[in-house]
């Protein structure tokens, strides 16, 4: 699984750059995910599978990898040896067959 | 002529900040030994500016407006960018910058046919460039830095051959642009193989880690472009190993040096494989043919 897939036009990769350019998008985005999930044109299968934190489908969509990763951090955890940690679990998990890990 | 009195590849792996504490000893010692020995010799080469190339890891722009070099032109570079900090472990640091050669330089790799972007504003620093200062202590030398961060990630990615023109492109800039007596300190940051963010996370391809250090301590450049292609990479960890093109930009500008390395270590909670390599900018290999 590598850049094969990759869709530069995908929304998601907007929704994760801007969740690392702004603490008060990571607040609204932990507290009301679906008010900030209004704002970006998502697809019906996309916002799926953010909500259900399926990376795998949003990889098959053409989300980039590194960014993937990024989003497993934003919303599992992102401190070294801790949240991190927790987040490339889930990522991997998800990423070699199960789908979603919500 | 104006001289690069320092030239190095290394990993900036964030786990050798916030993880370095808890691995194994053996890994510990290839890594602090790999440092120190960087950190003595950019001290050593007196250099009046570090010029760094790395990853910018789609931390800067979005992926539709994707530049393959962004020089950071600041007076002051400041880091690590605020989301960045718990993952890296790591304080804030404040470098010096030069915004004087970041000009120089844009326009002398642009004269030279080589798009780059430039940019006044604080560039979001990860582990790309904290990695290294912090590492290396370039805070505390006081060695004005310009960073470079390149595309080393989103497809089209500039390939071995294209990665290895700019750096050409780089040399014959900082020898015939810059100020005859000043003393260039080039860095080259990131690898060695991992995969962030793909279903390899864990895994640190070895055979090829050791590979890539003979190769590019061998100094044979032709070998080097032949056979370091952008699939190859991926093979060895998608959208991480490529970076490994930061090297080749710097070897690009030096020409064909032997170098050595302090080491190679894995560890699975780095998630990269880790070695560096420093070249010996008072060698000459005259059986080596210089590429074309």
């Amino acid at each position: 699984m590598g850049l094969e897939k990759f869709n530069p036009s995908l929304a998601t990769h907007d929704l994760i750059q801007d969740l690392k350019w702004s603490p008060a998008l990571r607040e609204e985005f932990a507290t009301s995910e679906a008010k900030v999930l209004d704002r970006y044109p998502l697809r019906k299968d996309e916002r799926h599978a953010i909500e259900t934190r399926n990376f795998l489908a949003l990889y098959d969509m053409g989300l980039h990898p590194y960014l993937g990763g990024q989003f497993a951090r934003l919303i599992f955890g992102n401190e070294a040896g801790k949240g991190a940690t927790i987040a490339v679990n889930k990522l991997v998990e998800s990423l070699q067959g199960k789908g979603s890990v919500a | 002529m104006a001289e690069i009195v320092f030239a190095a590849g290394a990993p900036h792996a964030p786990g050798l900040i916030g993880l370095l504490e808890a691995a194994p000893a053996d890994v510990k010692d290839v890594v602090t030994t790999t440092y120190r020995n960087l950190t003595e010799a950019i001290a050593a080469a007196k250099a009046d500016v570090l010029i760094v190339f790395a990853n910018d890891h789609l931390a800067n722009s979005r992926v539709r407006a994707y530049p393959d070099f962004l020089i950071g032109m600041a007076a002051e570079h400041r880091g690590p960018y605020e989301w960045f900090k718990p993952w890296i472990g790591c304080e804030d640091y404040t470098v010096k910058g030069s915004p004087e050669i970041a000009a120089a330089l844009f326009d002398g790799m642009t004269r030279r046919g080589i798009r780059m972007f430039a940019q006044n504003e604080n560039l979001k620093f990860d582990d790309n460039i904290s990695v290294p200062v912090l590492l290396t202590n370039i805070a505390g030398t006081g060695i004005p830095m310009v960073p470079v961060l390149q595309n080393c990630t989103v497809p089209p990615i500039p390939d071995q051959h294209r990665c290895y023109a700019v750096g050409k492109a780089l040399g014959d800039f900082i020898r015939n642009d810059l100020p005859a007596t000043m003393r260039v300190a080039l860095l080259g940051s990131g690898g060695l193989s991992h995969e962030p963010g793909g279903a390899r996370y864990y895994f640190i391809d070895e055979v090829f880690d050791r590979w890539f250090l003979d190769l590019v301590a061998s100094g044979d450049h032709e070998k080097l472009l032949k056979e370091l292609t952008l699939e190859k990479m991926e093979a060895a960890g998608s959208g991480g190993t490529a970076e490994l093109l930061a090297w080749v930009v710097v070897l690009g500008a030096i020409g064909p040096k032997p170098g050595k390395s302090f080491g190679y270590t894995v560890h699975k909670d780095f998630k990269c494989g880790v070695g560096a390599v420093l070249w010996d900018m008072n060698a000459n290999l005259p059986k080596q043919r210089a590429v074309a």
